[in-house]
């Protein structure tokens, strides 16, 4: 044996190093890049005064059916639904914060690393290249509603009622984007508390308005800048973001980082592949000393050997 | 009492030797049609869920998006089936030889509880006609868990578990349906010639699976609390569901051998036993070296003790599961038929827990949407279980899949030949008339 133990030791230390360095550094890389002319829309829960106009809108520009279960005569959801894209719910504090309110728009985030995206068995819910928009198709989705358990801030909604189901979830009014329109919420906003345009161009403006205004914002920071990620749909308030229902996820909580293990070994099946073919190799072997040991055995009792 | 010491008594001397169907019980006893009858109204309830639609037959709601079909029947129930491939790696790549005997009874288990498994996806799935998809390539998310699950699963099923269940049908066609004895002569050797290839499929396909069903909850993220939740949840589901199988096995083979007054292979037992705590030694140690690990050093400790009860339940499954396996270290516990049968239905117990309660329990705890599962729902899961279970107990009854002492198939030959006597038996046990097809 030309390799000592020392040399043995050596070259699994370098090789464990070479195998460790690209894993470090997509480690610490947690960053994801948005796509180049990815939307967006900031919602600032201090201009909000819960109107419902974008409510409204949203339901008759996607053609949704009024959620009217509450009275039977007013579009009143009480939470996202498969009629409902989008809503507007009020935060209300209590105990030593009771004169404390704040409104929030809930819809959803548009990740830059969407779990829904990831989850979907056959692409159903896909990722605009461009836009970063993800939208869902049709004739792809089996209704598995995986989207639904991988979405942590529970947006897809499932039809339950309807024979064909559907999921709902917002698009960011496809068909108006494409005729170079605004989407429908925040077009009719009398306040302009939601806002639409690039994703970069709206963190700018939302770092200005914290800038300007100091003091005013929670925790001085944008919600959506690095939540899991990073999301489309970027949001300033006044109240702590937990309060207004918005989950506090870590910038590295995305598909990238739960499945990074996974992916690397199922990475063109090279790992099952490799395991079958070991596995078929033994077994050629073991199967022949079985056959003969089959036959000495068919020998003294008689009986047909049983595989 | 005199039953049970005698068959304790006779178990140092009894070998498994040969798959013998169970002769003389009959088939339609009044349990078989009680099961029968929740298999119908489980399948007829199925009309009533595609007709009507998921949110008339369930109890599901946008906060608890998967019931007890996916969760209960094919995450959790399909480990039950997982016992082929640790008994069949043990027994082929690693020389267990005596393990063979109870390789067709833990397939035919692995076949129907995959097969009712799948029909709980089909049942469960929102938008069927949209399952062409499987082959429209470029549809493909390989990355999702899902999507290996939706391939893998129907594959392993349908191909390798379906094919290596042959052998007992084809042997009992050969004894007792003569026009078919040709067609069964001119496929044994194609069988043979491609059996190292259907098995290996049959070792990798039920371990990516396993891990995919793991990797379904990994991608919930922090959403699992973070006792379940770990990278090595794919790892952790796989290798659970080796030691649940072999622990159904052993459970299966105890039932069945007791109910049905026939010897037990102490020795075969023994074997299945110390395979089966080993596997659960492992995973313990790497379980609970995870969870120390992502406490202390990833800052996860707090997370982990939140809401109060998912730690009792954390403790409560893993006692299940360890108490049991300790103690089956004891050979006298070994050699108790009440203890060992009891020690396994525990250790199943403790596994199906560990199984379910991170898609359930431990799945957005902070939730305020609560889910029961509908009356149709739970029958039409008791339904495909029923299924199973009869289909299991005429597969036993008429096909050679539970092990036995050769003087069995002496036994059964006569009893055969008694009832059939215009069926020719040649090869049933008789020495001078049957040759074999292949080479010696």
């Amino acid at each position: 044996m030309l390799l000592s133990r020392r040399d043995l030791l050596k070259l699994g230390v370098v090789g464990g190093a070479a195998c460790a360095l690209p894993v470090s550094a997509t480690a610490s890389e947690h960053a994801v890049v948005p796509p180049p002319n990815a939307v967006g829309m900031l919602y600032d829960s201090t201009r909000c005064i819960g109107c419902k106009s974008c409510v409204v809108a949203c339901a008759q520009a996607n053609e949704l059916v009024p959620d009217t279960t509450l009275d039977n005569i007013h579009q009143a959801p009480n939470d996202l639904n498969a009629h409902t894209k989008n809503i507007i719910k009020l935060y209300k504090g209590t105990g030593a914060e009771a004169n404390e309110y704040a409104f929030v728009k809930r819809q959803c985030m548009h990740c830059l690393d969407p779990f829904c995206v990831a989850a979907c068995p056959f692409n159903a819910l896909e990722k605009n290249k461009q836009t970063g928009v993800v939208s869902w198709t049709s004739e792809k989705c089996i209704g598995c509603r995986y989207c639904q358990i991988a979405c942590p801030y529970e947006i897809p909604k499932f039809e339950w009622d309807a024979f064909n189901a559907r999921v709902v979830k917002c698009e960011f009014c496809g068909p108006r984007l494409a005729k170079n329109q605004e989407p429908a919420c925040t077009y009719v906003c009398p306040t302009h508390a939601v806002i639409f345009g690039r994703r970069d161009v709206l963190l700018n403006e939302a770092h200005k308005r914290i800038t300007n205004s100091p003091g005013k914002y929670w925790e001085k920071r944008v919600y959506g800048e690095k939540e899991a990620g990073g999301t489309q749909v970027l949001y300033l308030s006044h109240v702590a973001y937990a309060k207004l229902g918005l989950p506090s996820l870590p910038p590295d909580e995305h598909p990238g980082r739960w499945m990074r293990w996974s992916e690397m070994a199922q990475k063109w099946f090279l790992l099952p592949i490799a395991v079958y073919l070991g596995i078929v190799a033994k077994l050629k072997e073991n199967f022949r000393e079985h056959e003969v040991e089959m036959n000495e055995e068919h020998k003294k009792t008689g009986l047909i050997p049983q595989i | 009492m005199s039953i049970a010491t005698q068959t304790q008594s006779d178990l140092t001397v009894v070998r498994w030797q040969r798959g013998v169907p169970v002769f003389g019980v009959p088939v339609r006893t009044r349990n078989f049609y009680f099961l029968l009858a929740l298999t119908v109204l489980g399948f007829v309830l199925v009309i009533y869920r595609q007709v009507a639609g998921l949110g008339a037959a369930t109890g599901l709601s946008d906060g608890f998006p998967w019931g007890i079909w996916k969760t209960f029947n094919v995450m959790t129930l399909t480990a039950l089936g997982s016992g082929s491939f640790p008994i069949g790696i043990a027994a082929w790549l690693f020389h267990k030889r005596r393990l063979h005997a109870v390789m067709r009874t833990t397939l035919l288990i692995s076949f129907l509880v995959y097969f009712t498994g799948l029909l709980a996806i089909a049942v469960d799935v929102g938008r069927p006609w949209n399952v062409y998809n499987f082959f429209s390539v470029f549809r493909w998310n390989t990355i999702s868990p899902m999507w290996e699950v939706l391939w893998c699963m129907p594959l392993y099923c349908l191909f390798p578990l379906f094919l290596e269940n042959t052998p007992p049908v084809l042997e009992q066609a050969y004894y007792f349906f003569p026009p078919i004895r040709g067609l069964v002569v001119w496929i044994v050797p194609f069988i043979r010639m491609t059996y190292p290839y259907v098995v290996a499929l049959a070792y990798t396909l039920p371990m990516m699976h396993q891990s995919a069903l793991g990797g379904l909850m990994l991608m919930a993220g922090t959403q699992v609390q973070a006792l379940w939740q770990t990278p090595l949840l794919p790892l952790l589901y796989m290798w659970a569901a080796a030691w649940i199988g072999v622990a159904t096995t052993i459970g299966a083979m105890m039932l069945c051998c007791l109910t049905w007054k026939l010897p037990l292979d102490q020795s075969i037992l023994d074997e299945l036993v110390e395979l089966m705590v080993g596997l659960i030694k492992w995973w313990a140690i790497v379980r609970l070296a995870d969870i120390i690990i992502r406490a202390l050093f990833f800052g996860q400790f707090k997370a982990m003790l939140t809401p109060w009860y998912l730690p009792l339940l954390f403790i409560a499954e893993m006692c299940l599961i360890v108490i049991p396996a300790l103690r089956l270290k004891n050979k006298q516990v070994c050699e108790s038929h009440y203890q060992l049968f009891l020690s396994c239905f525990v250790i199943v117990l403790g596994g199906l827990g560990y199984r379910f309660d991170p898609t359930t329990f431990a799945y957005r705890h902070w939730s305020r949407t609560y889910y029961t599962p509908a009356v149709i729902e739970i029958l039409i899961s008791l339904g495909f279980i029923c299924f199973c279970i009869i289909c299991f107990l005429w597969a036993v009854k008429r096909l050679p899949i539970l092990p036995a002492p050769v003087e069995q198939w002496y036994e059964s030959e006569n009893y055969y030949r008694k009832i059939y006597p215009y069926i020719q038996l040649s090869g049933y046990g008789d020495t001078n008339q049957y040759r074999p097809h292949y080479a010696d």
